[in-house]
């Protein structure tokens, strides 16, 4: 069933923060030489769900009701977190990325979708894209 | 999906709050009834004149210390308010979506709505500033400064239950006025709640209070020689009926908004995949029960092409909406407030079925209801084609998931139709020409305009307008206008000699 309101969007989008940020804490455990970067990508994860969750609920357009703003299918953006017994740290990049990937397809195609009805959602959706591309560089050198 | 946890437990009473105590009606007890399951889940007294006279009583006591506590120190309750409507935003949302049946997208947005007039409020120390100017002859000086009357009346209506009343509130209690709050006993329990925190912020007893009820109380604001002002958002009958004329009976101020029957006019140069979003939420968002729905849609121009590939659309996406408990967060469109209005809604379909409208869509016997509630209280969004404007499901308000679509050649027609119906509350647009749209806006009599917004509702700092059939009165609700609304204008003319 696809996702169409405001609500269930942003919860839908709280639970990929979550569960990328979660990766990313488990990265740091397995490859300490990298703790920083990891637990750094984890806290912009959770900062990133309290940004969507301020434009959200502080800003009004014509729709704040949002029950008409998005049509995305969530099987589009699962992503596995699972990473193999011994991966090395350019394995753990690359889930990584892929991870990345799923999360920004996400914030793109809400951000598309809503442009007409949220105003500032979408707005943000496109600042947080902009941050992840700068984590995207980063973690394609790791490994 | 799972259900948002619903905060009005058990079977409580919705007490009037008087004089800083909360205190049960002694009047009729009545039950408050959540439309999606149809099970109370609360009661309400419906107040007596005693109850209202001595609201009246506690507010009136209370206006000459208030008035005399500096604007800063006002601000600063209302500030500690805002704070604590902010800590309880996500409770008091879904309490409008428990007792209301509107979306919790929708319940949310009537919060940050309401937050955001207290907001404006707490600017009264700039808002109230009166003028001055030295030597308006010689030696002599003018100014003009802005007092409050005292005890004012708020009647709320059950469209929004948390939002309207705060149009009014924090302006009337931050210029210096007390205020006595009358929620619609439909849905008793979002203004409890607010009361509930403006207790918790500490407000002096008598300065904001809260009495349920129904006529008894508006009659005995009406009559009373104490109460200085009332705003009222209701039914345009009861405005023009009741309201307006009780007032000038008595030389209360008043601020009263009815009822509208908004139209939507659609250009054939409009970004199709932006518009007919818009016009989901503005035609089906809160189940059509707002004064600034859509109601019916002008399609300008003759292209068959354009009108059937736009209309497949429109109706695909109707069909599509999702009808249920507003708790669920997948849900687009809950029920109307009660059997009444849902009857109302079908009747008044029928005479336009009569008049010659035929149905594209048929929402009287709702769709799959998610969560498989029972239907008392549903319907499923209506669309009607061959409409025409001197039809009663163009000129007499509806209140209800409809949408009447009626084909133009010209703009100009379209305006006409707009400008020929009795409401003119907010009417708008849809086009990516700058000419059609300015040309809209300046000839389309509506005291809200939407220029490619299907809802126009003005925020917190700007007046809710509203034109002819929709408002009685001179000033509005919200930003300055309510400012000048609450305060009489001394003006002072000096000279020492």
């Amino acid at each position: 069933m696809d996702l169409r309101t405001a609500s269930e969007t942003l919860s839908f989008l709280r639970e990929l923060e979550e569960k990328a940020a979660k990766f990313y804490e488990e990265l740091a455990e397995k490859f300490p030489g990298n703790k920083d970067d990891f637990l750094l990508c984890a806290k912009e994860n959770r900062k990133y769900n309290k940004q969507v969750q301020m434009a959200y609920q502080s800003v009004i357009s014509d729709a704040i009701e949002g029950g008409y703003a998005f049509s995305l299918e969530p099987d589009d953006y699962f992503f596995e977190t699972d990473l193999p017994e011994g991966a090395t740290l350019k394995e753990a990049a690359q889930k990584a990325l892929a991870v990345e990937e799923k999360i920004m397809n996400c914030y793109s195609d809400g951000a598309d979708q809503s442009d007409s009805l949220l105003a500032d959602v979408p707005r943000n959706f496109r600042m947080i894209l902009k941050k992840r591309k700068k984590r995207l560089e980063k973690l394609e050198t790791l490994g | 999906m799972a259900l948002l946890d619903e905060p009005i437990k058990g079977v409580p009473m919705a007490e009037n709050y008087i004089d800083g105590e909360w205190v049960e009606s002694k009047g009729e007890i009545i039950d408050v009834v959540n439309p999606v399951t149809y099970e109370t889940i609360g009661r309400v007294g419906i107040s007596t004149k005693e109850e209202i006279d001595s609201a009246v009583k506690a507010a009136d006591d209370a206006f000459d210390d208030w008035r005399r506590t500096p604007v800063v120190t006002r601000c600063r309750y209302l500030f500690r308010f805002r704070e604590l409507l902010e800590e309880n935003f996500e409770e008091l949302s879904r309490v409008q979506t428990q007792e209301h049946g509107k979306c919790i997208d929708e319940s949310r947005g009537e919060t940050r709505r309401g937050i955001e007039n207290v907001e404006v409020a707490c600017g009264m120390p700039t808002l109230m500033m009166g003028d001055s100017l030295e030597d308006i002859a010689s030696g002599i000086d003018e100014y003009l400064i802005r007092q409050p009357l005292g005890p004012f009346g708020v009647i709320g209506p059950f469209n929004f239950p948390f939002m309207i009343p705060l149009w009014s509130a924090p302006y009337a209690v931050a210029t210096g006025n007390t205020v006595i709050v009358k929620p619609s006993s439909e849905v008793p329990f979002s203004q409890t709640k607010i009361t509930e925190l403006v207790e918790e912020a500490g407000f002096p007893p008598g300065v904001w209070n809260m009495v349920h009820g129904g006529r008894t109380v508006v009659g005995g604001m009406l009559e009373h020689p104490d109460i200085q002002g009332i705003t009222f958002v209701g039914s345009t009958p009861v405005m023009r009926d009741v309201i307006y004329p009780g007032c000038g009976n008595t030389g209360k101020r008043c601020i009263a908004q009815g009822g509208a029957a908004n139209i939507l006019v659609i250009m054939p140069d409009c970004n199709v995949n932006a518009t007919i979003p818009g016009l989901m939420t503005s035609f089906f968002g809160n189940a059509g029960q707002r004064c600034l729905a859509g109601q019916t849609l002008v399609i300008v121009g003759d292209d068959n092409n354009f009108y059937n590939e736009f209309m497949e659309k429109v109706t695909e996406t109707t069909r599509n909406i999702r009808v249920g408990y507003g708790l669920d967060e997948s849900v687009q469109m809950g029920p109307v407030r009660d059997v009444k209005k849902k009857e109302s809604i079908l009747n008044k379909i029928e005479v336009g079925l009569k008049d010659g409208a035929t149905l594209r869509l048929d929402g009287r016997k709702p769709p799959e209801i998610i969560g498989g509630h029972p239907d008392t209280c549903f319907l499923g969004p209506t669309i009607m084609e061959n409409v025409s404007r001197e039809m009663s499901i163009v000129r007499e308000e509806i209140f209800g998931p409809t949408m009447g679509v009626i084909r133009v050649k010209t703009l100009e027609d379209a305006i006409e139709i707009c400008n020929e119906s009795p409401y003119h509350n907010g009417h708008a647009i849809f086009t990516s020409s700058g000419k059609a749209a300015r040309q809209f806006q300046y000839d389309v009599i509506s005291g809200n305009v939407g220029i490619n917004i299907g809802i126009v509702a003005p925020m917190a700092f700007f007046p809710f307008s509203g034109m002819a059939g929709s408002f009685m009165g001179v000033l509005h609700t919200q930003g300055k206008e309510a400012v000048r609304f609450f305060t009489e204008s001394k003006v002072c003319i000096h000279r020492w000699l």
